[in-house]
């Protein structure tokens, strides 16, 4: 695993130049360019907001609706966006993987890193609602950054599965989108967790990205420090998980070129 | 005695390929359930053994489908061997398919930086031969636009100027040179000769026997994956000569 990282450290001009390569590529030709990194999660907000502000007027937290639907929407987005892009980037990149040598797993990351810094542009969205609502986090807030590590941390697991299975099945980036829709639906992003009843909430337990959303939301809304428990569970399955996807990938990985 | 040490050496190096049988999972899963076989076995190359010492090169003879762009890959280290070794001392310049890295829509100067990241060079590296690229390339007027512009001429030039910027120890060439008008076609000759000079291996694949035989001094021959023939040039291509006839 060290010598792992060491290796990517190494190809680290490589990572820069294809984060680069992803994030350029997609504006050049079009007249807006950056700022549909924001127009996009902006507009996805509106529309919820419209159509759900009205069902769920009630959330846990004693904050606006709107404010309770960004910060539950913008990392989801962010996870979204990384896992299908992930999903692709080895069949797309199948030319690369054919004719030069260098650790794949690169590429997953390189993708993961662009979305980021589209997350981060987009967390301008969040800074206006907060202006906007007047709404001031608590002082834990820092606790967002342990949960978004250990986001970052699923979502580059979930990634390498899925960009692996994808380059030999590609069934799986078409299935993968349908899943991820229902996940959306069952992930408390538009409405509360505790509006399901007892007998449900197992769901969410099973569901990393609800306990990870559920943080953001306790450290920046409570006056509680999110439960200590939890976040190192979490952390531990989600580093669990992420080796557990580096070591199939990394195996699976001298068979790419023969496959892809 | 250095000079005489071994760059490249395969042993009983062998290349199989799992053909599946059904493409997609729809059609897999039954067939995995029902224990029927999921896959065939093509023998790509079979048990070949060669070697090169210091600034020797060797030229890849063989008819289409004989395995060549396999080997190459092997020796890219892009794919592996399922059986047998392949030893190799230094760092190889793969000219598999020029181009393969480049970004359409990003620029030529864009894609410099790119294309050598991924040959490994650094950016301090590129910054310092960026003029020479472009100037070998000819491209000087038009490096900032988007690769996507380009003749295929124009593609080239740029692929092949940022592959050989550095002297690599071993450099893989194959057939692309063809595309290339006669002018630019001599001055890749030029820099390759020069390269052999400085004790570079080239490992050439080519149909072009003349050229086969006055860049290498080893042949390989292949067909249907298996080694005709390793040895001397002149030999080695008149022993395509007769497979081919």
């Amino acid at each position: 695993m060290i010598r792992n990282f060491r290796a990517i450290f190494e190809y680290r001009e490589l990572l820069f130049n294809l984060v680069y390569r992803e994030i350029s590529q997609r504006y050049k030709q079009s007249i807006l360019g950056f700022f549909w990194i924001i127009l996009n999660p902006t507009f996805q907000l509106l529309v919820l907001f419209l159509v759900f502000s009205t069902i769920f007027r009630l959330n846990t937290y004693q904050v606006p609706y709107p404010i309770f639907l960004v910060v539950g929407l913008l990392p989801w987005l962010f996870f979204v966006q990384s896992t299908t892009a992930s999903a692709n980037v080895l069949v797309t990149n199948a030319s690369l993987i054919t004719k030069t040598a260098f650790p794949r797993e690169i590429l997953v990351y390189a993708t993961i890193i662009a979305k980021m810094v589209d997350f981060f542009f987009s967390l301008l969205i969040a800074i206006v609602f907060f202006v906007i609502f007047q709404i001031r986090p608590e002082s834990q807030f820092f606790w967002v950054l342990g949960f978004f590590l250990i986001q970052l941390i699923f979502t580059a697991g979930l990634s390498l599965w899925l960009a692996c299975l994808n380059l030999f099945y590609r069934d799986i980036q078409y299935l993968f989108s349908l899943l991820i829709n229902l996940w959306f639906y069952l992930t408390p992003i538009i409405y509360p967790r505790d509006i399901f009843p007892e007998s449900y909430q197992f769901i969410f337990d099973l569901n990393p990205m609800a306990a990870i959303i559920e943080g953001y939301r306790r450290a920046i809304f409570d006056s509680q420090p999110p439960d200590f428990k939890i976040f190192t569970s979490l952390m531990f399955f989600s580093a669990v998980f992420f080796t557990v996807a580096l070591g199939y990938f990394k195996r699976m990985e001298s068979e790419f070129a023969d496959y892809v | 005695m250095a000079s005489h040490s071994i760059i490249l050496k395969a042993e009983n190096l062998t290349k199989k390929y799992r053909l599946a049988k059904q493409k997609t999972f729809k059609e897999f899963l039954p067939a995995f359930i029902f224990r029927k076989k999921t896959s065939d076995e093509l023998i790509a190359l079979d048990n070949l053994n060669f070697e090169l010492t210091k600034g020797e090169s060797l030229g890849i003879l063989g008819r289409n489908g004989s395995g060549k762009s396999t080997l190459l890959k092997i020796i890219a280290s892009v794919s592996q061997p399922s059986a047998g070794k392949l030893h190799i001392q230094g760092k190889i310049a793969p000219l598999i398919e020029l181009g393969a890295g480049f970004h359409p829509e990003l620029t030529g100067r864009e894609n410099i930086y790119l294309n050598g990241a991924l040959l490994g060079y650094k950016k301090k590296d590129l910054n310092r031969l960026l003029p020479d690229i472009v100037s070998f390339a000819e491209l000087n007027h038009f490096i900032d636009q988007p690769v996507k512009h380009y003749s295929s001429g124009m593609y080239l030039r740029l692929a092949f100027s940022i592959a050989t910027a550095k002297r690599p120890d071993i450099l893989l060439v194959d057939e692309i040179l063809a595309v290339g008008d006669l002018q630019f076609q001599r001055k890749c000759l030029e820099r390759i000769r020069k390269f052999q000079q400085q004790k570079t291996n080239l490992i050439l694949v080519t149909h072009d026997l003349n050229l086969a035989k006055s860049f290498c001094q080893k042949v390989l021959v292949l067909d249907q994956g298996k080694q005709i023939f390793f040895g001397e040039a002149v030999r080695g291509v008149k022993k395509y000569l007769d497979i081919t006839q």
